[in-house]
């Protein structure tokens, strides 16, 4: 009753609002983004890999469809490095890094690693990156009490994920 | 003395839901100063008008103010508050019907 009238002097009057508000987008915060672009990553190095064994001319098609496989590659290195960095200064709090006092050290070596595989075409380095990642999503999840799994992603190169059990 | 505020946002969710209406007063802070626990309205220069629970005071006696999720714009993000930036304590909760 006194909601009712109190709601029609806001329709009337609008009454004042005070915020009780959360980050935005309020909460949405996923590692799933940074953990398929990692993966991409290893996906267009094997994708160079099987180009440059197939074909012997170095022409100018060669250059150009290898130069689409590295700008993908560097997209996907730097989107998951941007990710990451996203849930690192936005979301972990400092109860959080109370209890993961390696996030920290964790999110460096993710930066170095995003680095590393673009300036390479280091396989190894990649899948580091992927690991590395699946290691900060383990952690992201934990931090909001959500059991998860590993397994291998459903499509090249199926390495293996991270995933919440929702 | 009185102030009537309207909710918006989900950081004191479930108690205080966005819709819900609060009367907020000074009046109890001239007999109990702020305290944790108490759920007060105040201004945040470059936040405008927050609703938060107070956590905690601090030895320099400002307050360290929170809401329920970790997502929540706090003095997690912004830091202790000052107590001249206080609106009121919440005394009467107009719950959404």
């Amino acid at each position: 009753m006194i909601y009712q009238i109190l709601n029609k002097l806001d329709q009337k009057m609008h009454i004042e609002t005070v915020k009780a508000h959360c980050d935005i987008p309020c909460g949405i915060y996923d590692p799933i983004v940074a953990q398929i672009s990692a993966l991409t990553v290893v996906r267009m190095l094997d994708l160079m890999t099987e180009f440059e064994a197939k074909t012997p001319d170095r022409n100018k098609e060669y250059m150009n469809s290898m130069a689409r496989y590295i700008v993908v590659k560097e997209e996907h290195a730097e989107r998951a490095k941007a990710e990451i960095r996203v849930i690192w200064g936005d979301y972990l709090k400092a109860q959080h890094l109370e209890k993961y006092p390696n996030a920290h050290a964790l999110v460096h070596k993710i930066m170095q690693l995003g680095s590393k595989v673009r300036q390479t075409t280091d396989r190894e380095q990649a899948t580091q990156l992927v690991e590395a990642i699946n290691e900060f999503a383990q952690v992201f999840w934990e931090t909001k009490g959500v059991a998860t799994k590993r397994a291998k992603a459903p499509y090249a190169p199926a390495l293996e994920l991270v995933y919440p059990v929702l | 003395m009185l102030r009537l505020f309207k909710i918006t946002g989900d950081s004191l969710t479930p108690e205080f839901k966005e819709g819900d209406f609060v009367l907020v007063s000074k009046v109890p802070f001239l007999f109990i100063p702020p305290s944790p626990g108490d759920i007060i309205a105040f201004r945040q220069p470059g936040y405008g008008l927050l609703i938060k629970r107070i956590q905690q005071i601090t030895p320099d006696n400002s307050l360290n103010v929170i809401g329920n999720h970790t997502e929540s714009i706090d003095s997690r993000v912004f830091g202790p508050i000052k107590r001249e930036h206080i609106l009121g304590k919440v005394i009467w909760h107009i719950r959404k019907a």
